[in-house]
């Protein structure tokens, strides 16, 4: 009986168990479990973001700071010169191993085998043959850090790294006293005003010159198209350029003169180097870019020394196959493509969806038209490239050169990538971007506004234009912040339609018609690649690689930033609204 | 119980014809429905409505959630053109206009007409510039008339003194009362034939209702006004004359006193004194 009763109380107490937990609130119907996967997921994205960040800031900041030069003496006498630019633990082999002293043995079989070595940016490319070495630590006797060592950046070669020896003024050797030295300094200086001088009659005169010529040419091809090789015209044509060809000849020898004059004089000012081993060299100082005692530097050189690098980098030419110098013309290029494209995006897209959204019928065919206007969004960006190169480029812009510049073929002036097409090709690529933010922003206009207009007795563009579309703008503005975004950042397809490596001549100069958007251009994004896996020494490109990148992060940003504070002018405006 | 009463109602109004006792201004009708009937898409809104809106005069339209009168007064100016899958039969004459012809100009209409709906709505711009809107859109550049335009409109509207040093501020920085009062100033900025209003005081406090309605007063006689209202006290107040409507039927359409005191149809006795609705 008792047991009996102990069966039947089990599950009595089991039972008043179960309510208890079922009393104490489910950790899912509280959401906690949610709460926690959204967060997490959150988090996970912000730390990806900002490690991210701060790695390409941290890299790309510290690039431009002067580093001092080490002097590393061997055991077996070598001496290494250079900035140290990195370290690694390796695997050294067993010959190494046995070579050395039973304590480092002990040592690196402590490290499991393992020791390290760092890497030393060398300079003198054109003496070792090498931009670096590796020093492991146990071949090393010494360090040291002289103070008469100088780290000299040259428009040829890379740096320097060394110590000057001499330099001459018009011929006469003078002694080095030190880079502070008045002469020295003003040698510099001039050297600098010649490069400037030379440049300016090169880019110039005789860039002028041949400009005129070349336009002379195309005038005599024009009449040789139009009115046959045998025609009065073409002979008239001819002699013109016989006779301005002799003018301009004139001209560019004058120009030319010039030039080798100045290039006279710049041979007779020289700078002789010495790199620590004794090995001399002797370059013109209108090559030396920058010369500064890497270790007897004081805090207010060494920004003097950052800034004026940063300053180089954002107003000058790349040098050395883009891993030194500046990256003006990329910035340009960047900054034209970008601006043009959002004013080929904006009006094209916004047109596009009030027509869809305002006047369209609603029915299956706008449905159709609006799924592929969100899936092109999805087409990989090359693609695009591809149909850049292919319609624009040759289609379109073979048409063009076949209707209105005949007299250049077939040397191709918009039959080839471009500014332009470059421009129209990433419209394409973010036109549904602009479409679909515009679309919603216009579906979100309440429905009294547009009633109240219409009840007013305006027309439905009166509306749209007055009520409607102001009301919009800053949605418009958010998808059109979202194509800039795209469209700065996109690489891909630009390399099919008009970016190239190098392009010194950027889209608007001083000749006629100022504005060339066929010209091909630079692009920061491409630069990037380019620096980073495309030269020769990948090495010493990694930190303009960051540096780069910094820098188009930073302009995306602006532009952006730009684009924000106007659509929360234009959202202040509408504040405030109903009650 | 209930249901029983609903569908005994149902077939009394489909039966029984329209109860007519309507005063008249003495000059003369403005708008004359005629017949109307309305559908959205297989539901038919209105049914055979007939009624002449007479000139200077306040006439609202009452009758419970639904029976049909905001649809009715937005057949007036054509609002209803913006609804898919509508179908309308019968005829509305603003004069001697059919409104619903097929070579009838909306736009020309509705610059005939003004329009308070039952929210302000205020347009982002300043006060001075959605007051004129109505002339703006017409093509109207020249200052001076605009500027008159802007101070009798307001003034008309009582909004006058509580405005004009702020003409060029935001309009959306105005209290709910005043912007529904910007909107009538608005409407009749253009010298309109014909006021609409959809339930204009139904988002508003006492106190701007009453300002409102005191404007309607004013309002009346220089102009002819619509009303739409769900309070009969408003309307018993502010009309002149007063159309019953119910499930798409107009039941009484007469002189207000007489709808709200002794009315013609019982559906319409049932209603004012609260029996339903």
């Amino acid at each position: 009986m008792s047991a009996m009763a102990d069966t039947i109380h089990m599950p009595a107490e089991t039972s008043a168990m179960s309510t208890a937990t079922v009393r104490r609130t489910d950790m899912r119907s509280r959401g906690e479990p949610a709460l926690w996967s959204l967060g997490g997921a959150l988090a996970i994205g912000i730390i990806m973001i900002l490690g991210f960040l701060a790695l390409v800031f941290s890299n790309g900041v510290a690039t431009f700071i002067p580093k001092p030069i080490i002097v590393v003496t061997g055991i077996d006498g070598t001496v290494t010169a250079g900035e140290p630019f990195r370290s690694e633990l390796f695997k050294p082999t067993a010959e190494e191993l046995a070579a050395l002293s039973p304590e480092w043995q002990a040592r690196i079989k402590d490290a499991n085998g393992y020791a390290n070595r760092t890497l030393y940016r060398l300079g003198n490319f054109d003496i070792y043959g090498e931009d670096f070495r590796w020093v492991p630590d146990f071949a090393v006797a010494k360090f040291e850090q002289p103070k008469n060592l100088i780290f000299v950046e040259r428009a040829e070669w890379g740096p320097f790294v060394g110590t000057v020896k001499s330099f001459t003024i018009d011929g006469a050797e003078q002694a080095f006293t030190g880079l502070g030295a008045t002469a020295f300094e003003k040698a510099h200086a001039d050297a600098r005003d010649r490069a400037a001088a030379i440049r300016k009659l090169e880019r110039g005169q005789i860039g002028a010159v041949n400009h005129e010529l070349e336009q002379e040419r195309l005038k005599v091809r024009k009449v040789e198209i139009s009115a046959g090789k045998t025609s009065a015209a073409y002979k008239a044509a001819q002699d013109n350029l016989a006779e301005v060809s002799v003018d301009l000849q004139r001209r560019y020898d004058a120009a030319t003169a010039d030039v080798t004059k100045l290039r006279e004089v710049d041979a007779r000012n020289t700078l002789t180097l010495a790199e620590i081993g004794g090995r001399e060299k002797t370059i013109p100082f209108s090559a030396l870019v920058r010369a500064y005692a890497a270790n007897d530097l004081s805090l207010a050189q060494k920004v003097g020394v950052y800034f004026s690098r940063w300053a180089e980098f954002l107003s000058d030419e790349p040098r050395e196959a883009n891993t030194e110098g500046g990256v003006f013309p990329a910035i340009f290029g960047t900054a034209a493509m970008t601006l043009l494209m959002v004013l080929v995006v904006a009006p094209f897209g916004i047109l596009t969806a009030l027509y869809l959204r305002e006047y369209a019928k609603q029915g299956r065919l706008v449905a159709f038209v609006r799924i592929s206007v969100n899936n092109l969004a999805g087409v990989p960006s090359i693609v695009y490239g591809v149909f850049g190169l292919g319609f624009f480029a040759y289609v379109l812009g073979g048409s063009i050169d076949a209707l209105f510049y005949p007299e250049r073929l077939p040397n191709p002036t918009f039959g080839t990538g471009g500014l332009l097409w470059s421009a129209l090709t990433l419209s394409l690529l973010t036109v549904p971007v602009v479409i679909v933010a515009t679309e919603e922003a216009l579906a979100a206009v309440p429905r009294s506004m547009r009633e109240g207009s219409l009840a007013c007795g305006a027309s439905k563009w009166q509306t749209i234009r007055y009520i409607v579309l102001p009301r919009a703008m800053p949605g418009v503005m958010t998808g059109i912040i979202l194509a800039m975004a795209r469209g700065a950042g996109e690489v891909a397809p630009l390399m099919l339609v008009g970016v190239v490596k190098l392009a010194p001549e950027l889209p608007i100069d001083g000749f006629f018609p100022y504005v060339h958007l066929e010209r091909s251009f630079m692009h920061l994004g491409f630069h990037i690649f380019d620096v980073g896996f495309q030269s020769r020494n990948a090495e010493a490109g990694k930190p303009m690689v960051f540096v780069t990148t910094v820098l188009l992060i930073a302009l995306v940003t602006l532009v952006n930033a730009t684009a924000i504070i106007v659509r929360s002018r234009l959202k202040k405006r509408f504040a405030g609204s109903q009650f | 119980m209930n249901s029983n009463t609903a569908v005994a109602a149902r077939i009394d109004t489909a039966t029984q014809p329209t109860v007519y006792h309507v005063k008249s201004g003495g000059n003369g009708t403005v708008v004359a429905i005629n017949d109307l009937c309305l559908w959205y898409g297989q539901t038919q809104a209105l049914h055979n409505v007939q009624m002449t809106v007479e000139k200077g005069l306040v006439t609202a339209l009452i009758g419970p959630s639904g029976c049909g009168k905001s649809t009715l007064l937005r057949c007036i100016n054509r609002m209803n053109d913006l609804v898919d899958g509508l179908k309308i039969t019968g005829e509305i004459r603003l004069h001697d206009e059919d409104i619903y012809a097929r070579t009838a100009d909306v736009i020309a209409l509705r610059k005939r007409m003004g329009m308070v709906f039952q929210k302000p709505n205020p347009f982002p711009m300043s006060i001075y510039e959605n007051v004129i809107y109505p002339l703006k859109v017409d093509g109207v550049r020249d200052k001076a008339l605009l500027e008159e335009t802007c101070e009798r409109a307001l003034k008309a509207a009582a909004l006058w003194n509580e405005v004009k040093d702020r003409l060029n501020q935001s309009a959306l920085g105005m209290s709910g009362g005043q912007q529904q009062r910007l909107c009538i100033a608005r409407a009749i900025a253009a010298d309109p034939e014909v006021l609409l209003m959809d339930e204009p005081c139904s988002a508003l406090d006492p106190i701007a209702t009453a300002k409102i309605e005191d404007l309607i007063n004013d309002l009346a006689g220089q102009y002819t006004v619509v009303i739409v209202t769900h309070n009969m006290q408003q309307a018993a107040r502010v009309s002149d004359n007063t159309a019953f409507m119910y499930l798409g039927r107009l039941i009484e359409y007469g002189e207000t006193e007489v709808v709200f005191q002794i009315p013609k149809s019982s559906k319409t006795q049932d209603y004012v004194t609260g029996r339903f609705g």
